[in-house]
């Protein structure tokens, strides 16, 4: 007989709280609830229009999404009869699986983590980068014009935004003399937040996190208006809710790390923070929300950049920004020295 | 590629304007069965007829562009019946009439079950339309010209 003592230490196991609970499945779900839904809200406000109202209305709509989840739960799963049966259905999920498994390594606070790494950082983004290949996938398996060019618009992309985001994180990484995200944010406790220390890899990362997760104005892959929905277009049912929540956990992750990273993390902590482990989460839960509202912001303002004007900002302009940005730390560390 | 300043100022303005257009409190959607919008009297909505005005002189039935009005037969005279379905709201019957029998009202928002209750023959016609019906007492909007924003809702 397992005791209620016994369940509540298993669901409060590290492990198993993090990837089911915070900053997990659970957490993730009401995030991308809330923020899908205040995109639409915040694009409605900018357009003159209401956006999502009718549903729970005392509170502007706000469970809109959870009505249009269900909606995608009851509806029929088409599989085209031309699409490879086997990758059509499993590179969504595994894509959602991968940019999902990520959250493993994000620590809640110095004391409640998963596990502790000194690769812990490098471990997120290496994960992080295995998601786009199941959209390569996806584009070949689905047989569909729409896909196969949403598919190698991200192709192109690619590139263009890892790797000024792998160089500005190395920056950062320089400048904190380690790739453990706990001690990361222990070294932004004792002197300043890396925002201030190194604003141009902050501002590299930023772009790059909009590129990577196809927010405005790069939502090159999935264009609407060109390309239907990229990617995705033969997708129907829960499937199409997966790939459609792929790009909103990749946003969430990176909203973290860019917390974690330039933020503070979970500093500072005050008084009702110190009663438990798991409270300074909280804290870096509202830094990562804040980056994540300023990415679904730019939906309402941006219209949408060509691939070549992408590609020309990702290349000559990041990449070139975070080398400064690397310098710039080397420059820094030299100083302190 | 160095973005030139202009190209920086001008991506940092749509910014500030959509900051701005956030918290502004002023939106275009009327959300219609909460608020009506308060119409003028010149308002072309459904038309009223009075019978007992009317002279039978057929003319709004020729004038009609679209075929809408049509005289049938009450007795010994010959009246007018419309057919909303193919009203197009002109007004040429109301201008075109000689006594006045009929009259624009200010109500355009019913709605029929069937397409045969939309062909009104002299004496439907000349009850008028029915008054809509709202479960709330709706709030009154009165439209105004503003020169920064276009329209304006404001309440009575």
């Amino acid at each position: 007989m397992i005791s209620l003592d016994q369940i509540i230490r298993l669901i409060f196991f590290p492990p198993i709280f993090i990837t089911i609970v915070f900053p997990g499945l659970i957490a993730l779900l009401i995030v991308i609830v809330f923020l899908i839904w205040l995109e639409r809200k915040i694009a409605a406000k900018v357009q003159l229009r209401y956006g999502p109202l009718y549903i729970l209305k005392p509170l502007g709509g706000v469970i809109q999404t959870v009505a249009d989840l269900l909606r995608y739960l009851f509806a029929e799963v088409i599989i085209p009869r031309r699409a490879d049966k086997f990758s059509f259905i499993m590179a969504p999920i595994l894509s959602f699986g991968f940019a999902f498994i990520p959250i493993v390594a994000l620590p809640i606070s110095s004391k409640y983590f998963a596990f502790k790494s000194d690769l812990s950082l490098l471990v997120v983004l290496a994960l992080l980068t295995i998601a786009p290949i199941f959209i390569l996938i996806i584009g070949w398996a689905s047989d569909n014009k729409f896909s196969f060019i949403g598919s190698l618009r991200e192709g192109y992309m690619i590139m263009a935004y890892e790797v000024p985001l792998f160089l500005s994180v190395l920056a950062m990484a320089i400048l904190y003399n380690t790739l453990d995200i706990i001690e990361i944010v222990e070294t932004q406790s004792k002197w300043v937040w890396g925002i201030l220390l190194n604003p141009i890899a902050a501002f590299v990362f930023l772009i790059c996190t909009f590129m990577m997760t196809a927010r405005f104005p790069f939502e090159i892959s999935e264009a609407e208006q060109e390309i239907v929905m990229g990617p995705f277009t033969e997708y129907t049912g829960i499937i199409f809710g997966l790939c459609m929540s792929y790009s909103y956990i990749k946003l969430y992750i990176l909203s973290l790390l860019f917390a974690y990273l330039f933020l503070g993390g979970w500093y500072p902590i005050v008084w009702p923070f110190t009663l438990n482990p798991i409270m300074p989460g909280i804290i870096t839960l509202i830094k990562g929300l804040i980056v994540m509202i300023i990415g679904i912001f730019l939906r309402s303002v941006y219209p949408r950049f060509r691939v070549d004007q992408t590609l020309r900002i990702g290349w000559e302009g990041m990449f070139v920004l975070s080398i400064v940005a690397l310098i710039l730390s080397f420059s820094l560390v030299i100083l302190v020295k | 590629m160095i973005p030139k300043p202009s190209t920086i100022k001008r991506h940092l303005e749509a910014i500030i304007t959509g900051l701005k257009y956030i918290f502004v409190k002023n939106r275009l959607t009327l959300r219609y069965p909460e608020m009506v919008q308060l119409l003028s009297e010149n308002y072309r909505g459904m038309i009223k007829y009075y019978m007992d005005r009317c002279i039978s002189c057929t003319l709004c039935a020729r004038i009609c562009p679209a075929d809408a009005i049509k005289m049938y037969t009450v007795g010994e005279n010959k009246l007018p019946g419309i057919n909303y379905m193919r009203c197009i709201f002109c007004g040429f019957c109301v201008d075109i009439c000689p006594k006045e029998a009929l009259e624009f009202t200010n109500i355009h928002d019913l709605a029929y079950y069937t397409r045969e209750e939309q062909i009104q023959k002299p004496i439907e016609f000349s009850k008028g339309p029915p008054k809509p019906i709202f479960k709330k007492e709706p709030m009154k909007i009165v439209v105004k010209l503003d020169k920064s924003r276009g329209l304006k809702y404001e309440r009575t």
